[in-house]
């Protein structure tokens, strides 16, 4: 095994998907292509091996499990069984030597920042897609809480979902190709999501971006009714709709929270212009990239000025209908009808 | 003494055509005044085959082109309708395949048309007229032929596909955003555009200015336009420049004052047309106001474009935005065909003629090189290798004389069977949806609104309002008299009147739609047009002052 487990994320790209998982290697690969991370480094699958071994969670699952073949085989069991797992994972401490490793690595981040205990979201980062790794902890503080989350993602690699996904697949029990992203929380202004087609229509001259204030979470949810730009990719004209956003996310002492937003600025656009023409620019270049519609996530932070405030935090190719047969055969079709009229 | 028809085949036979048709148009725009005998025997052979080529080729599920007749100079046309149910679909099926190339790659299309033709235009033109022999003069007006054979199928085909896509975007845009042809908001997102016909004009202005700067000014403003040409040879600085210009007119100077008629010099034999707009674009001063009109147009192209897209449901924008590019081009290549196509091609006519008519007087068969025009090909043939053994004057001579008849007795507008009326004839152009009669033929009917008081109604082509002295023009010659300021009045215009839109401030014409000459360059200059008033240069009298407003389709005669 090798000595390394933690890598700064410009140290990594889409090649070391299966040592640090999608999300980190796309991190990585996205400092490459310029545009601006909140920094941060990347926990590899090297990492929950590690701690699986030295903690000794590793050998007291693989007991556990040793008789439980038949429990495992009914819904009921492998809740049961999930959820004896991860008491035991989070009940473990992290090994002494991996615990200075990753203090040096949050302390040299807060450093790198100029922020005392910064705030950090720990993601969980699957190599391969597994269901419910998703776990997601924002506005972690401090080392000792960043240990206990970096540990809580681990565990999350025992869902019933990701249990049940492993019985189907005849999957060793306790392995599980999980990587873990810590990184500096952005003070979000505004955050949101960019795709560089039209979803509904296939539509790849325009880039669709929608927003709202505080974190992107209520706009992915689909909760609230973001501001929309649709944007021309050749000119840069953009129509806009307001949304009235009446609800946002922001951070809470731990954690997020939903709160209001001002009545004041419900009906404000909550991208000025500027940002809006970086936010397209840099998904135009990425798409050209990877020659394929992105599906980026954005966050504008309060603090910084433009256009250094723009961070993005994810792209992925985009999921959009297809192209309607062919406009053009479409358009054959609706002139040969004005010869009937 | 036997003196052939004309058009052999489509001489118009009244007894045996209307029981093919009941209903004949004479084609106004074009063969009023009646042609001359060689360029109704061009026309109507090929107009009339190109329109079925074009609707061959693009197997217009309604209709087969055209069916045209020559009668007394003027040019009669019918429409081919397809009879059968069964065979419209089965055209339509064809049609849905035929029209995709134009609807992925037009651009590409044209541009490999334009560059076909003009390819065909530099090798008749490499022909020395004066040094060839007969043989190579008779070969020439033979490819002449065919190049207008082939100019007419190119012709025909894209205009076709073309309004066809332009009627589609105009029925998607009262769907979709309830708005048509007549609407202002309509008008702004079709125009816009730069083209051909008015790079030419731009060349002229840019002649004038250097005329300003090189002190030639007064050469311009002190002569009539026929003299100008022979004061400029008199000083260097003025040889210096009639040698750019000539070379000019060799590039683009390939048209007649009349679009569709070749008895009249082109730009190359007697640039008079051409320095006479020098003169007027130095009269007037100031900057090519083209420019700045089109910037504004152009903004307010993307405006309207907007405004109507936002109306168009987001899962139908991508078609809808593709249609709108389609329909845009409409109007550019409305305009540019007349000066690739047509007008070229005309000219081209006019040149191979000539050689051989110069070379006929030379050998006695004929007493004027101009009097070739009275002949047709087959005439032409006959004399073309040996001039020497043949008099072709008393052809000519009955031709003129009939020639000159024709001219006193107007055509009557239409010929119809014996119980068909008009409004049923032009019920009929209706039904085909045949593009072009749609388009360019029929037009929207003006709409007769008491409340509004007006003299004449007719329909928008270009929006606006403007008041000013009228100034009645019925044909080319005329257009000298056109004032800054003026209300253009004319039965219809065609792209030689281009110019004068700087200077004028409204249009009114008796007859046109949307994709009329009048109405595209009116949205490109942004003053109103008044369409399809039908009795605007019978009902106006030049000098009269008048108001135009194209939103409404009114015209108010001020000083009755």
């Amino acid at each position: 095994m090798p000595e390394k487990w933690i890598y700064w994320f410009d140290e990594v790209s889409t090649t070391d998907n299966d040592l640090v998982g999608k999300k980190c290697a796309n991190l990585g690969e996205m400092t490459r292509l310029g545009m601006r991370v909140p920094p941060g480094f990347a926990i590899s699958v090297d990492g929950y091996e590690r701690f699986m071994a030295e903690s000794g969670a590793g050998e007291e699952i693989r007991r556990y499990v040793s008789d439980k073949a038949d429990l495992l085989q009914t819904v009921n069991g492998q809740i049961e069984v999930g959820r004896v797992i991860r008491k035991f994972i989070e009940s473990k401490p992290l090994p002494e030597m991996m615990k200075e490793e990753l203090f040096s690595y949050y302390d040299e981040l807060c450093r790198r920042s100029g922020l005392e205990d910064m705030a950090v979201a720990v993601r969980s980062s699957g190599a391969v897609s597994m269901p419910g790794q998703m776990e997601t902890y924002l506005n972690v503080k401090g080392k000792e809480e960043v240990a206990r989350k970096v540990i809580q993602v681990w565990g999350s690699a025992f869902t019933t979902r990701a249990i049940a996904f492993r019985i189907e697949n005849n999957m060793v029990m306790e392995k599980a190709p999980i990587g873990v992203a810590v990184l500096k929380m952005v003070n979000a202004k505004c955050a949101g999501v960019c795709l560089t087609v039209l979803p509904t229509t296939g539509d790849t001259s325009k880039i669709v971006v929608e927003g709202n204030w505080g974190l992107g979470e209520s706009v992915v949810s689909g909760e609230i009714t973001p501001d929309q730009f649709i944007v021309d990719k050749a000119c840069g004209d953009f129509q806009c709709s307001i949304g009235k956003k009446t609800k946002m996310v922001c951070y809470g002492p731990l954690g997020t929270r939903v709160a209001d937003v001002p009545t004041e600025v419900q009906t404000q656009p909550c991208l000025t212009p500027d940002e809006l023409e970086e936010i397209c620019r840099i998904a135009k270049n990425v798409e050209a990239h990877f020659n394929a519609p992105q599906d980026t996530e954005w966050v504008v932070d309060s603090d910084l000025p433009f256009p250094e405030n723009i961070f993005w935090v994810q792209t992925r190719p985009a999921k959009y209908a297809k192209k309607k047969a062919d406009d053009a055969e479409y358009l054959a079709d609706l002139m040969a009808r004005i010869f009937k009229m | 003494m036997k003196v052939y028809d004309v058009v052999p085949g489509l001489e118009f036979d009244p007894e045996r055509d209307l029981a093919q048709s009941p209903a004949w148009f004479l084609d106004g725009t074009h063969s009023v005044p009646p042609w001359t005998p060689m360029f109704g025997w061009f026309w109507i052979n090929f107009c009339r085959h190109g329109m079925q080529y074009g609707a061959e080729k693009l197997s217009l599920p309604t209709v087969k082109g055209w069916d045209w007749r020559f009668h007394n100079g003027g040019g009669y046309l019918t429409l081919l309708l397809v009879k059968s149910e069964e065979e419209k679909q089965r055209r339509e099926e064809k049609f849905k395949r035929a029209i995709l190339p134009l609807i992925q790659d037009y651009d590409g299309i044209w541009n490999g048309f334009v560059k076909e033709i003009l390819g065909r235009y530099e090798e008749l033109k490499r022909l020395d007229l004066d040094t060839a022999t007969n043989v190579e003069l008779l070969d020439n007006f033979e490819q002449t032929i065919n190049t207008c054979r082939r100019m007419w199928e190119i012709h025909m085909y894209m205009m076709y596909g073309t309004y066809t896509a332009y009627i589609l975007f105009e029925n998607m845009c009262r769907e979709l955003a309830g708005i048509d042809d007549t609407s202002p908001l309509f008008h702004n997102i079709v125009s816009g555009f730069d083209n051909k016909v008015f790079q030419v004009d731009k060349r002229l202005w840019e002649f004038s200015r250097r005329a300003v700067s090189d002190g030639l000014a007064p050469v311009f403003t002190d002569s009539e336009a026929p003299d100008i040409k022979g004061k400029l040879l008199t000083s260097d600085n003025g040889r210096v420049f009639m040698k750019d210009f000539n070379e000019f007119m060799n590039e683009d100077g390939w048209r007649m004052q009349r679009m569709s008629e070749i008895n009249l010099p082109t730009w190359v034999e007697d640039p008079t047309p051409a320095l006479g707009m020098v003169k007027q674009f130095i009269l007037k001063g100031g900057s090519f106001n083209l420019d700045e009109e089109r910037q504004k147009r152009s903004s307010d192209r993307q405006a309207a474009e907007k405004e109507v897209l936002a109306k168009v449901p987001v899962e139908q924008r991508g078609w809808f935005e593709q249609l709108m590019r389609l329909a845009q081009k409409s109007g550019i290549f409305s305009e540019e065909h007349d000066h690739y196509l047509d007008l070229y091609t005309h000219a081209m006519m006019r040149r191979s003629a000539l050689g051989l008519g110069k070379r006929f007087v030379q050998a006695g068969a004929l007493d004027n090189q101009e009097d070739v025009f009275f002949l047709i090909p087959d005439e032409i043939r006959r004399a073309g290798i040996n001039p020497d053994q043949f008099d072709l004057r008393y052809i000519v001579e009955r031709r003129r004389n009939d020639w000159l008849e024709w001219q006193k007795t107007p055509n009557p507008p239409a010929v119809l069977a014996e119980g068909f009326d008009l409004d049923q004839a032009m019920g009929v152009l209706v039904k085909s949806n045949d593009p072009i009669a749609l388009k360019v033929v029929v037009g929207s009917m003006p709409q007769v609104r008491p409340e509004l008081k007006a003299d004449l109604y007719g329909s928008c082509g270009s929006p606006g309002v403007a008041e000013g002295i009228a100034r009645v023009i019925l044909n080319e010659d005329e257009l000298h008299l056109v004032k800054e300021k003026d209300i253009l009045v004319a039965a219809s215009t065609s792209p030689s009147w281009t110019p004068v839109f700087s200077m004028i401030s409204g249009v009114v014409v008796d007859r046109g739609a949307s994709l009329s000459h009048a109405a595209i360059v009116g949205r490109e200059y942004g003053i109103p047009v008044v369409m399809n008033v039908f009795e605007g240069t019978t009902k106006i009298k030049s000098g009269q002052r008048i108001k135009v407003d194209a939103n409404l389709g009114t015209v108010y005669i001020l000083d009755k």
